[in-house]
């Protein structure tokens, strides 16, 4: 009788909490930086970059249901939505970020670097769930 | 092959045009910069959304075709479309620094 692979069980048990990970860590990272740029750069970059990871969390959080959304439509899962509502909620995101940037430019110029770096908090925290995937691998040997 | 001949020639008069511009005796006054930075813009965006679009095509498509893959697939998903976002930010970024 063969026995079961262990290895891809755990391996499968890694990557699906993949996406609740990115979401802790950009919630850790949305508290930290500003809080390092505030020392570092100043009081008016580290709102920038306080406005800037918030709408950047708010931007993934919306992205998420998307497509959760659009593959509950595919599947046929789930409650159905309209189609309408799904493009709607995705471009809503982009007028949000707009009217974020256009705030921040017309109150302080100053601070709109840190909401341009704020924007990159899914890239920061997908880089940090690419290392611990591979810090994982090298050490459980996944 | 006659299109891409006519291609080449656009882009070798193209290029013999460029030094006939800087000939130009008096400093010219057009903001290249900005014009360029709307067109990296408009280009990035553009290749941005095509790309996001043929993601979530495939995606879509895979999810008809096999329903039992899709926690992986919807991961794949998402972080493609978030990489793919920040590859336009990446231009925005680039453009705030060089215009003023």
């Amino acid at each position: 009788m063969a026995e079961p692979d262990t290895t891809t069980d755990a391996a499968e048990v890694v990557y699906s909490g993949a996406l609740r990970r990115i979401q802790r860590c950009m919630g850790i990272l949305a508290v930290a930086l500003p809080i390092v740029a505030w020392f570092s750069f100043g009081g008016r970059t580290a709102i920038g970059l306080a406005c800037g990871c918030l709408v950047a969390l708010f931007n993934f959080v919306w992205l998420k249901r998307g497509v959760e959304a659009l593959a509950d439509r595919v599947v046929g899962a789930g409650k159905a939505q309209s189609g309408k509502g799904i493009v709607a909620r995705f471009l809503l995101r982009y007028v949000l970020m707009g009217l974020a940037a256009y705030g921040i430019l017309t109150v302080s110029p100053a601070s709109l670097y840190g909401l341009l770096a704020g924007l990159f908090l899914p890239v920061a925290a997908i880089a940090c769930e690419a290392a611990y995937e591979v810090y994982v691998a090298l050490a459980r040997g996944l | 092959m006659r299109k891409l001949s006519y291609v080449f020639m656009i882009l070798s008069a193209l290029c013999l045009a460029v030094p006939a511009f800087a000939q130009a005796g008096q400093a010219s006054t057009v903001n290249w910069v900005a014009i360029t930075s709307g067109f990296a813009m408009a280009i990035a965006s553009a290749v941005c959304g095509m790309a996001q679009a043929k993601a979530t095509a495939a995606a879509a498509e895979g999810l008809a075709r096999n329903p039992s893959a899709r926690p992986g697939i919807q991961l794949a998903l998402i972080l493609g479309l978030a990489l793919i976002e920040s590859l336009a930010l990446y231009t925005l970024v680039i453009i705030f620094a060089k215009v003023k």
